[in-house]
């Protein structure tokens, strides 16, 4: 049962336009779908708690290729755009 | 009663350690401060506590070798107890590594830390139900102001002797993930018999997050079998929650936290105040950037102005003493030329370092506490990305203007050997401290701030170059900065007298005494000439760079300490008026050489630890080779421009 409902809601969040995070522009909250980078990046991630499913919020996104920053429960997190544009989301 | 102190990054374990053990432990509002341990024994009501301050870290899988280390040292030296120090205003994000830490089955006492900042914000925690959740005593305290701490080594202290009932509850995950790990828990009891000091629970947890150095471990133990148990539970957890087998049970881990979080924490409306709106002006994309530059210009221009004046009042009386001295002595006599050579050392110390290391040492630890720094790594991204590293590594270099020493240990901080070693070569060219002194006390001092200033930028775009070369010659993508973004605090007085003292003693132990004795080395040298035999050897270097031959020796001391050849400089002039002797052409030469060439022997040492010999010697070629085209160049313009 809980193995379907999960294939479902994946199937869901498919139908949706997924975008890369660098596209999400300042004060727009997103939900990760996917991260495509290495086991490390997600790692690095996954110990500020962000990963897939995690709601954040884009709070900047520097010009001249500079980094993203985020607010993702409570914390300020800058991600440089390379690991950012590998970050899946769907904006909400 | 041996206590670690644990924690995530910027947390305020340093600060807490401090605050019992007096100042040790270099802290900041910089996530990575601390990369190596400091212990300490402290008595506290007649008790006496072995104290280790561990480096930062969010969670037992490591992802670079600081980490790892962490989580060695944690699991391999038996503690009596772990305090797991929390940012009372961050908890939701520090409770993963408390369900970690948990699974250890270590005595284990949460310290919610930083709780007037939590108040600040609006943040409501009900310790009690926490402690009731997970089993074991919350504590809170406010360690920069020393609330807390002693009631905190009170509960250590019982809980080590067994008269408090902490013990960590067992938390489970979600039912489907839980029977995974149970599964693989059970497995390991039946079918891995080596002795660990892992709890199996532990074990299988990482195991199954694909943990790199917990699956060497297993299968270099009895092998095969296990891995391809793992494999397959792997795979039906991926299968389970639709995410790679390494992120599922950080993000289960996550999701516990956020739960315990909603349970325990009332959010009321925050006091908003200036730390809010500030970021909105410093991280600007326009006046971001002309805020960096004006901090940065302010901050040398105080630095100058305010240790130019000390310093000039202070030689004159050095000069007053010495002229009275040649007065009551045969000045061509042995006795004489120690006492000067003594005397000389000690006025270095007084009258040229201190005057521009103390208010250079405050303005660090001010931009350090405040949080400066990290939205400083945030604007520099991109340039970094230019020179082929990425925002972290902004982090050691700026460490780096303090002491390059603790800026190549920061490099643990990057993921990839490659960042590192780039890093740690270029942190070793950013002028630290005593550098500074010498571009003070020479260069601005004589030619005026301004030159000393294009001196550091000068030192910026060299040290760009030598970072794009490094990285052109070893392709490979950076992985990226990821980087949490620290509120900013008001550095506290007491913080930032006790740690700028803390840096100065280093200098006034370890350096003063090598300047003093450097100095009668250099004066017994001069007596019995033998400094020509070595001015003479070094002369083809000092005549190529136009400078004076009798500078030679204290471009040799000044390896040892960079300070040194300031002090030497004038001790092998005779005079502190240095322009007397010295053009200002031959000044800035001079200075541009002692800026850029070989690192001091600390640092080589620190340099052949982190990296290797190989990497230690290319640096010392490196910068030698720098130093001498710079100030070559710097002789010849200042030959057709006068």
């Amino acid at each position: 049962m809980i193995l379907k409902a999960w294939d479902k809601s994946m199937n869901f969040a498919e139908e949706k336009p997924l975008k890369s995070l660098i596209k999400i522009r300042p004060r727009k909250s997103a939900k990760i779908i996917r991260i495509a980078g290495g086991k490390n990046a997600r790692l690095i991630l996954g110990q500020l708690g962000i990963g897939v499913g995690s709601e954040v919020k884009v709070l900047r996104n520097a010009p001249f290729a500079g980094p993203i920053l985020l607010e993702n429960s409570g914390t300020s997190v800058a991600i440089g755009r390379g690991i950012a544009a590998k970050i899946i989301v769907e904006e909400i | 009663m041996k206590i670690g102190l644990i924690g995530q990054p910027n947390a305020g374990k340093s600060t807490l350690f401090n605050s019992v053990a007096g100042y040790k432990s270099a802290t900041s509002n910089l996530p990575g401060t601390t990369v190596n341990y400091t212990k300490s024994k402290v008595r506290i009501n007649g008790d006496v506590f072995e104290i280790i301050d561990f480096p930062g870290t969010y969670s037992l899988s490591a992802t670079n070798d600081a980490e790892a280390e962490v989580r060695n040292y944690l699991i391999e030296s038996h503690f009596d107890l772990i305090i797991d120090v929390i940012d009372a205003s961050q908890m939701g994000r520090s409770l993963p590594l408390t369900l970690e830490l948990m699974e250890l089955n270590f005595p284990l006492i949460v310290v919610l830390n930083m709780f007037d900042e939590a108040q600040r914000k609006g943040i409501e925690i009900d310790t009690g139900k926490l402690s009731e959740i997970l089993g074991i005593p919350v504590q809170t305290t406010i360690a920069s102001k020393n609330i807390g701490v002693k009631e905190l080594f009170l509960t250590a202290k019982s809980l080590i002797k067994k008269q408090h009932p902490g013990k960590a509850k067992k938390i489970l995950c979600q039912r489907d993930v839980e029977e995974v790990i149970e599964e693989l828990e059970q497995y390991l009891n039946r079918n891995y018999t080596r002795k660990t000091d892992y709890p199996s629970r532990f074990l299988a947890i990482k195991l199954l997050e694909d943990d790199d150095y917990f699956l060497k471990i297993v299968s270099s133990g009895n092998g095969v079998k296990i891995s391809k148990k793992v494999a397959e539970l792997q795979k039906k957890m991926v299968k389970l929650r639709g995410k790679p087998q390494d992120s599922v049970l950080a993000m289960e881990r996550h999701a516990i936290a956020m739960d315990i979080y909603d349970q325990v924490v009332k959010i009321g409306s925050p006091r908003r105040d200036w730390r809010e709106k500030l970021d909105n002006i410093v991280m600007h994309k326009v006046f971001g950037y002309l805020i960096l530059v004006s901090v940065l210009v302010a901050f040398f221009y105080i630095i100058f102005v305010l240790g130019s004046f000390v310093e000039d009042f202070l030689l004159s009386g050095f000069d007053i003493l010495d002229a009275w001295l040649a007065s009551q002595m045969n000045p061509s006599g042995f006795v004489f030329q120690f006492v000067k050579s003594f005397i000389w050392g000690i006025s270095g110390g007084i009258a040229i370092v201190l005057p521009y290391l103390i208010p250079f040492l405050i303005g660090l630890t001010i931009l350090e506490d405040i949080g400066y720094l990290p939205r400083v790594a945030y604007l520099m991204d991109a340039f970094m990305h230019r020179i082929g590293l990425h925002g972290t590594s902004i982090i050691p270099a700026v460490l780096g203007y303090g002491c390059n020493v603790p800026a190549v240990m920061a490099t643990r901080i990057l993921t990839s050997r490659r960042d590192k070693i780039i890093s740690a070569v270029i942190s070793s060219m950013i002028p630290c401290s005593a550098r500074s002194i010498v571009i003070f006390g020479l260069v601005a001092h004589y030619l005026g701030p301004m030159w000393a200033f294009a001196i550091y930028v000068l030192n910026i775009f060299v040290i760009a170059l030598t970072g794009k070369i490094l990285s052109a010659l070893m392709p490979e993508v950076s992985p990226g900065m990821v980087m949490e973004v620290p509120s900013y605090r008001l550095p506290s007085y007491t913080v930032v007298k006790k740690k700028t003292w803390f840096r100065i003693k280093e200098f006034v132990v370890v350096a003063w005494p090598i300047l003093i004795i450097g100095s009668i080395v250099l004066g017994l040298l001069e007596y019995f000439q033998v400094d020509q035999l070595i001015n003479q050897a070094l002369s083809p270097l000092t005549l190529l760079l136009g400078l004076p031959i009798v500078v030679g020796t204290t471009l040799i001391f000044g390896v040892l300490r960079k300070e040194l050849s300031l002090i030497m400089l004038t001790q092998a002039l005779g005079t502190t008026q240095v322009l007397t002797v010295m053009s200002t052409n031959q000044i800035l030469t001079f200075t541009i050489f002692i800026t850029f060439y070989i690192p001091c022997v600390a640092t080589m040492a620190v340099l052949s630890r982190e990296l290797d010999r190989k990497w230690m010697l290319t640096t010392v070629g490196i910068t030698l080779g720098i130093a001498t085209v710079l100030s070559w160049v710097t002789k010849l313009l200042g030959n057709v421009f006068g």
